[in-house]
Order: C-alpha cells, then sequence, then structure tokens
C-alpha cells in the first residue's frame, strides 16, 4: 500500500507549509519558470517542465552578504549574515536534488561553508517526480533518475487522481499531513525513458586528450558566457568581494564562472589559462575529472539545462562522446 | 545551400581563406548553429535555412590577422558595416558571403517556430550591404518604409513611474550570466565596463540595482551602433525584452541625427564624431 495525497489536499499541505515556513516553489514569470518565494499557493505551477535556474540558487544564491562590519561607538563590530528562514522548497526535480548533493560535498567538507551548511538545515526539499522527459533530459546517465527519491526529504509521484507520497528522511516524515494522506493500492507510472550518453572511461579519455586541438575547435564556437554555469545545479565558482555603504561594510559573494574573462587572471595580468580553448575545457574537465577525482562523481547531473540555454549548442553529451572517441595518448 | 557550400570548398582548397564560418545542424536535428569549416571536405555539413538567425560577424573579432569567410544575412552584414567602420576588422581579412534573406523564424532549443522573428517583419533590407558573393536572387528592394518603432512607442507611452516598473520587474530576473554582451558583434571592449575593479563602475552583486546599471549602460554603449540582430534577446536565458531598449536607442539616434547603424561602411556613427555644425546648445 501507497500513501496518496488528492491535488485538492496537496494545495490545502502547502498552504499550511507557507504559514510554518517559507515555502519556495516553481513560478511562472515571462514565459519562464523560477523557485520562489510563494505567499499564495495557487501562484504555484504545476505543470512546469523544469525550472530555468536550479533550486541551487536558494543554496548557493547568485547573491548573498557573508557579514557585515560596522563601527558603533568607536568599536568596530562584526556582524553575522542574516538569520535564514525555515523553509521548504517544492517541486524539485530528482536532477536537481542531486545536484544539491554534489553542492554539499565541496561547501560541507571540512572546513564547511557555515552560510551554506545553514541554508542545508533549514531547507526541507519536496521532490516531484518527472512524468516527462525531455530531448535534452539525460539524468539517468549521471547517476540519477525521474523518480529517484534518494536526495529529496519527501518525493511527490503524480498519479491519475493525485500524487504518491514518499517520506524518505526523518524531516520529511515529520511534516507529511497525515490527516490528508490516504492509503492506496495504486502503482507508480513508468518512468519515462531519455537520451543516454555513456560516461565509462571518461576521466582517462579527458587526460588523454589534455592537449587536444579538439578543444580549441569548440571554443570556436564558443561564446564564452556564464549561462551554462548558472543555469547548471552542480557548477559552484564563486567570486567574494567588500562593499562600503556609507561605512557599512559587506562582504559579498557572488556566481562566478570559468568562462568569465579574467577568471583565472591573476597578479600582473597572467592567465594562466589564456585562450578560448583552455578556458572552455576547463569547464568539461572540472566537471568529468578534478570533481570526480575529488568528490567521487562527476558534477553534472544530466539535467540537460546547459545544452537547452547554450545560444551556440555546446552539448556535453556530444563533447563527452567526442572526447570518448578522440585517439589522444593514454593518460597517468 | 549548395552554393555556399561550393563557394566556401572553393575559398578552403585555393587557401583564400584558411576558415568559412557558416552553419551547421545543432544537436537537436532542427535548428542551426555556428560552423566553422576548416576543410574542404567538410563543407557539406554547412546548411542554411530558416532557423539560421545567429550573427556570426561576432566571430571576426577572434580571427583578427586570418582569413576568414563568413556566411551572413542582411542584418549580420550591417554589423560588418560597423566593425569595419570602427577598425576592428580588415576588408581584406574578410570574404563575406552575402544571403539573400527574407527573414527568419524564432527558435528555440528543439523548436522552430512557424511565424517569422518580430525584427524581421519590419526589415525590409533584403540584401546584405555588404558582401564579395552574392546568394539568392536579390528582390527589388522596397523604397525604404519609414522604421516601426511601434514597440517602443508602447513603452514611450507609458508613465515615468510605470516605465520604471517594467524595467525593473524585468532587471530583476537577470542573473548576470552576460550572453547578452558575449553574443553581440558590437560589445568587444578589452575590459568592459563593469568587469572593471578601479575604478569599480559596477560591483559584482547580481541585483537589481547593479543590473539596472548593466543594463542601461550597455544599451548607451550601443546606441547608434547596435545594427538590429537582436542576439541579445534571443540568448537571454530570463526573457528580459532587450530589444526594446536597443529599438529605443535606435530611434533616438534615427531621429535625431537621420542615421541607421551598418548601412555603409564610411559613415560615422553620431556618437563617435563630431562635426563643428553640430549644435552645442550651449548659450542658445
Amino acid at each position: 500500500m501507497t500513501q496518496v495525497i488528492s491535488k485538492s489536499d496537496l494545495m490545502v499541505w502547502l498552504g499550511r507549509l507557507s504559514e510554518s515556513h517559507t515555502l519556495i516553489a516553481p513560478v511562472n514569470d515571462a514565459e519562464i519558470t523560477l523557485f520562489r518565494r510563494v505567499s499564495n499557493v495557487e501562484d504555484i505551477a504545476l505543470d512546469f517542465t523544469n525550472t530555468t535556474l536550479s533550486a541551487k540558487e536558494w543554496f548557493f544564491p547568485p547573491t548573498e552578504t557573508l557579514f557585515s562590519v560596522e563601527r558603533k561607538d568607536g568599536q568596530v563590530e562584526l556582524v553575522p549574515a542574516e538569520k535564514m528562514e525555515e523553509s521548504v522548497i517544492f517541486g524539485v526535480r530528482p536532477c536537481d536534488a542531486l545536484g544539491i548533493a554534489l553542492l554539499d560535498r565541496p561547501f560541507l567538507n571540512e572546513p564547511a561553508d557555515a552560510i551554506y551548511r545553514r541554508h542545508r538545515d533549514k531547507t526541507i526539499l519536496i521532490g516531484l517526480s518527472c512524468r516527462e522527459a525531455h530531448p535534452e533530459c539525460f539524468c539517468t546517465s549521471m547517476g540519477t533518475a525521474p523518480d529517484d527519491p534518494s536526495n529529496v526529504d519527501v518525493l511527490l509521484t503524480e498519479v491519475a487522481d493525485g500524487y504518491i507520497v514518499q517520506a524518505v528522511t526523518e524531516k520529511g516524515k515529520a511534516i507529511l499531513p497525515q490527516d490528508l494522506l490516504k492509503e492506496s493500492d495504486v502503482t507508480p507510472p513508468s518512468p519515462p525513458s531519455l537520451s543516454t550518453v555513456s560516461v565509462e572511461g571518461i576521466e582517462d579519455a579527458m587526460l588523454r586528450n589534455f592537449d587536444s586541438i579538439y578543444w580549441e575547435r569548440l571554443a570556436d564556437r564558443c561564446l564564452h558566457c556564464n549561462l551554462c554555469a548558472y543555469v547548471c545545479p552542480a557548477c559552484y565558482c564563486f567570486d567574494v568581494r567588500d562593499y562600503n555603504d556609507k561605512g557599512k561594510i559587506q562582504r559579498v559573494r557572488s556566481w562566478e564562472s570559468c568562462q568569465s574573462p579574467g577568471f583565472t587572471t591573476i597578479a600582473g595580468g597572467y592567465d594562466r589559462r589564456a585562450g578560448k580553448g583552455p578556458h572552455l575545457r576547463q569547464r568539461f574537465s572540472h566537471k568529468l575529472l578534478y570533481f570526480p577525482r575529488e568528490f567521487g562523481s562527476a558534477a553534472c547531473t544530466g539535467c540537460g539545462r546547459c545544452v537547452k540555454v547554450c545560444p551556440v549548442n555546446i552539448d556535453i553529451r556530444e563533447v563527452i562522446a567526442d572526447v570518448q572517441n578522440l585517439g589522444g595518448k593514454s593518460g597517468q | 545551400m549548395q552554393q555556399i557550400r561550393d563557394k566556401a570548398k572553393e575559398l578552403l582548397t585555393s587557401q583564400a581563406v584558411d576558415c568559412v564560418i557558416g552553419y551547421g545542424r545543432a544537436t537537436d536535428g532542427v535548428t542551426s548553429r555556428p560552423l566553422f569549416v576548416y576543410e574542404p571536405e567538410q563543407v557539406e555539413e554547412l546548411i542554411f535555412d530558416k532557423t539560421c538567425t545567429h550573427n556570426l560577424t561576432k566571430y571576426l573579432l577572434n580571427r583578427r590577422g586570418k582569413k576568414t569567410g563568413i556566411v551572413v544575412k542582411p542584418c549580420d552584414s550591417r554589423a560588418i558595416n560597423v566593425l569595419l567602420n570602427e577598425e576592428e576588422i580588415k576588408r581584406d581579412e574578410v570574404y563575406i558571403i552575402g544571403v539573400v534573406c527574407d527573414g527568419v523564424v524564432e527558435t528555440r532549443w528543439n523548436q522552430v517556430g512557424e511565424e517569422k522573428q518580430a525584427r524581421c517583419q519590419y526589415c525590409h533590407q533584403h540584401t546584405p550591404v555588404v558582401y564579395d558573393f552574392l546568394v539568392g536572387e536579390p528582390p527589388e528592394e522596397s523604397p525604404p518604409a519609414p522604421e516601426d518603432y511601434a514597440a517602443v512607442a508602447e513603452i514611450e507611452a507609458k508613465s515615468l513611474s510605470e516605465r520604471e516598473a517594467f524595467w525593473t520587474e524585468h532587471f530583476d530576473r537577470c542573473c548576470r550570466c552576460y550572453a547578452c554582451r558575449q553574443v553581440c558583434p558590437g560589445c568587444y571592449c578589452t575590459e568592459c565596463f563593469v568587469d572593471r575593479l578601479d575604478p569599480l563602475w559596477v560591483g559584482i552583486r547580481i541585483a537589481p540595482e547593479e543590473n539596472r546599471i548593466w543594463h542601461t549602460i550597455r544599451a548607451f554603449h550601443l546606441a547608434g551602433r547596435c545594427a538590429g540582430c537582436n542576439e541579445c534577446e534571443r540568448v537571454c536565458p530570463m526573457n528580459i525584452p532587450l530589444s526594446l531598449l536597443n529599438r529605443k536607442l535606435v530611434k533616438e539616434v534615427d531621429e535625431l541625427f537621420g542615421f541607421q547603424a551598418g548601412l555603409n561602411e564610411e559613415e560615422m556613427q553620431p556618437l563617435g564624431t563630431f562635426k563643428k555644425e553640430e549644435k552645442l546648445g550651449i548659450g542658445e
């Protein structure tokens, strides 16, 4: 037997959660869908495919103040970042949930990033299985699946008259609306099938082809914008600067990307990854070689956002296949 | 399409150029993407159809000093004139394969629209303004109709506070990925004002205030230089209607100076020159 919630009761539950927590959910805005704070559950987009930006932005926001420094009575005082609200994010797809699990590795690796940890500790994830796959989806190649409950607290799977509710963690179990759940013998629909790419041996292939002209040729087309990195659930580069706002100093962290001009420029103006080829190679090397060696798996969730939004169609699936087929000399 | 392939093959075989930049099929199988052809055998991958929306002239800036063939639509060809006028590229380093164009359609990943893009609906330039080899039959150009600024007029009709609310809402979504800048042939500063640290013009914060400064200054920097390819709007993941900002400046420059960017190579863009007969507006 499984537990099921009806569509109207789901709204009742989310309404209750919005009273006890900050509720974050997919909202349609200017023909795109984004995770936004929701005060009225009717604003929630239930029929979304996937959001333009992943749920990453609620753990690793585009911009956040890490701390500020103020002068008071001749003393300098260090003020920690604002307290974070207890939040629930509804509608997290399994690919995005994997993305958060991937971000945990660098950010929670000791010494952990205290701000990120607070976001994580204060947030409950309600996942939503995918009923449809899109041509850019390839999550099953990256270790998750359209119905994977692994990285969320509660997983909902849409069935004819509601959603199957599956509590995955204790945190998830604690927020279940027992009065709204019904026992049912409904079986979950079979997950959609999607495009696949083999990542077998990709680390070695990346090493073998480090100096290949392939990267220069691929970079011919690349515009070196930050789009792929910003939509990626697993990219986590940032920049930190101090701001002086009328005597109040703020230390701010903002998204940044390896494709940015000057990303690896150091004192004296020297860029150790000068050139478009090495710049672009870094993106794929980090995802497919360095991150796996450091943290055990590729820094890609197969969500396909980069494939979908790249203005010049740099398709990571094609890159993976190409690199495996290149005949570079054996790696180390 | 075959004409483009044949010309590309000829240019590469005779080593008149070492690369031809054109269009190839994207991995979705239905839209197109920029294609760099280095070998004569590779020319069969070149395509041209209603999905070829990219303005490839941006890539010429990465190929200074190298002989390059390039496929351009009429709108793209105007950007070539802008770059020639600004001495960013050299005419004898570029071989231009111009394509007569009746408009391209809206495309998104795996989606090809039926209707012509909005900019194509008011475009009356069907033959490239500069080319070495022309593909297609040039239609009899209709006499230049007054520019269609209806979309701009709609925003202008709003009150100041309505306009502010309109743009604030859009700029609020901006994630500052700079795809708009990176795709723009007019954005080629060695150091963009937004990347400059000393003096710091705009901070790294991805927030409404900074986003507004970014988009406003970028629009001003393109005044009299934007040839209207609209790539910035196409690539924006956040659906910010950047064409409205650019068209507003096109309209202002058109009304003030009777000038439209890139129609010829010689004429200096109004904000890049100063003539003694221009009114100073001081002490009048």
